[in-house]
């Protein structure tokens, strides 16, 4: 499974929820799959989506939609993850977090990462979460289902391959970014 | 002679010439409280500071704001920008030496995303410290977030205790119009 593939099946489950999607390589192949307002684009902040993504699952505005969903990627997931203990204290059911594992820092070169020896979903149970795995398309389809049911915060380690789909880089304002997302939160 | 063993024990330093003593570490705490009760945040984010125990002892266990520990104080301005984009109204409350952890994610998220945030920063290091060896960050923490940008605002002792609780509340009013992070360096401790 592609980063892109995982992608796109995120999208197709979670339409118009609000998603925060983690830098570099994810953003990119996300925007080439086409732009929406409902998709917070971090452009750096590495380690910070999954707090983001906390953040909004406790604000009102999340209280229109099923789910918050954060898109992380493992590499900065490991520079957070203590967010995960906060994640558990805090509960807040509407949180879905999907980590798109492939073992790699993907945007800088492909160096590896410790994610290989880690096991993030015993990490996230350990924390008060739910979480699974997904090793192709049909486990992360029936996944992430089951991330939109589930009343607890949740985590799916979706295990992806180091294919980099060529897009160009995404230089927008983060300015307009965030009105952009604060309004479709805001208007819907 | 300040007693080191209970160094926030109550010993008004006080100006020179003036005899007026500056505000104690009570009376700073209360006019931090009073902010915040102004304020009304919907949840005050926070890593401790022991300068900063009274504060959020008064905030302990309220509903209306809760009081939320987190594991790192640059976390606390993820999740803080998060609600704020969804409609919150959080308020940091740290140490300074906590913004060491912080400043990439003030700088390229809130700064850059301009979301509006309103950080209390307690100030260690200086006149009145305990602490040996705090001040080897503390003390440049000013020149730092100058660098970095960030706009603060300093209150210490040589300012009265009554014009803390305005000075915070307008920070806040602040962070609003001019949708950026504003930080509140406070020392309670002395200047």
């Amino acid at each position: 499974m592609t980063r892109q593939d995982a992608l796109r099946l995120i999208i197709q489950e979670f339409p118009r929820e609000p998603i925060v999607v983690t830098l570099g390589q994810t953003v990119r192949e996300l925007v080439a799959l086409g732009r929406s307002d409902n998709h917070l684009y971090v452009l750096d902040s590495m380690g910070l989506p999954p707090a983001i993504g906390l953040g909004l699952s406790l604000a009102p505005a999340a209280r229109k939609f099923a789910k918050t969903v954060v898109i992380e990627g493992d590499g900065s997931l490991l520079m957070g993850l203590s967010t995960l203990a906060t994640v558990g204290l805090l509960k807040p059911e509407r949180y879905l977090l999907v980590v798109l594992d492939n073992g790699t820092y993907a945007s800088t070169g492909g160096q590896p990462t410790a994610a290989p020896v880690v096991d993030f979903c015993r990490i996230a149970e350990a924390c008060g979460m739910a979480a699974r795995d997904a090793h192709d398309e049909a486990e992360l389809r029936e996944a992430l289902r089951w991330g939109r049911a589930v009343r607890q915060p949740a985590l799916i380690r979706a295990y992806i391959d180091n294919t980099n789909i060529p897009a160009p880089y995404f230089l927008e304002d983060p300015v307009g970014l965030a009105e952009r997302f604060r309004r479709y939160l805001e208007q819907s | 002679m300040r007693n080191i063993a209970d160094p926030l024990a109550a010993e008004p330093l006080s100006l020179s010439g003036t005899g007026r003593a500056w505000p104690s570490v009570e009376e700073r705490s209360q006019a931090i409280i009073a902010a915040l009760e102004e304020i009304r945040p919907d949840m005050i984010l926070t890593i401790p500071s022991s300068t900063l125990k009274h504060v959020l002892a008064a905030f302990e266990g309220r509903a209306d704001i809760p009081v939320v520990p987190l594991t790192r104080e640059e976390e606390g301005i993820g999740i803080a920008a998060g609600m704020v984009l969804g409609g919150g109204r959080p308020v940091l409350v740290i140490q300074d030496n906590g913004l060491g952890n912080s400043l990439t994610a003030l700088a390229t998220f809130p700064q850059a995303y301009h979301i509006p945030l309103l950080i209390l920063v307690s100030q260690r290091g200086g006149l009145g410290e305990y602490n040996s060896m705090i001040h080897t960050f503390c003390e440049h923490v000013e020149d730092i977030v100058r660098a970095a940008g960030l706009r603060a605002f300093s209150l210490d002792g040589r300012i009265p205790a009554e014009q803390w609780r305005t000075a915070i509340v307008k920070a806040f009013e602040y962070a609003q119009i001019t949708h950026r992070p504003v930080l509140v360096l406070c020392n309670l401790m002395g200047f």
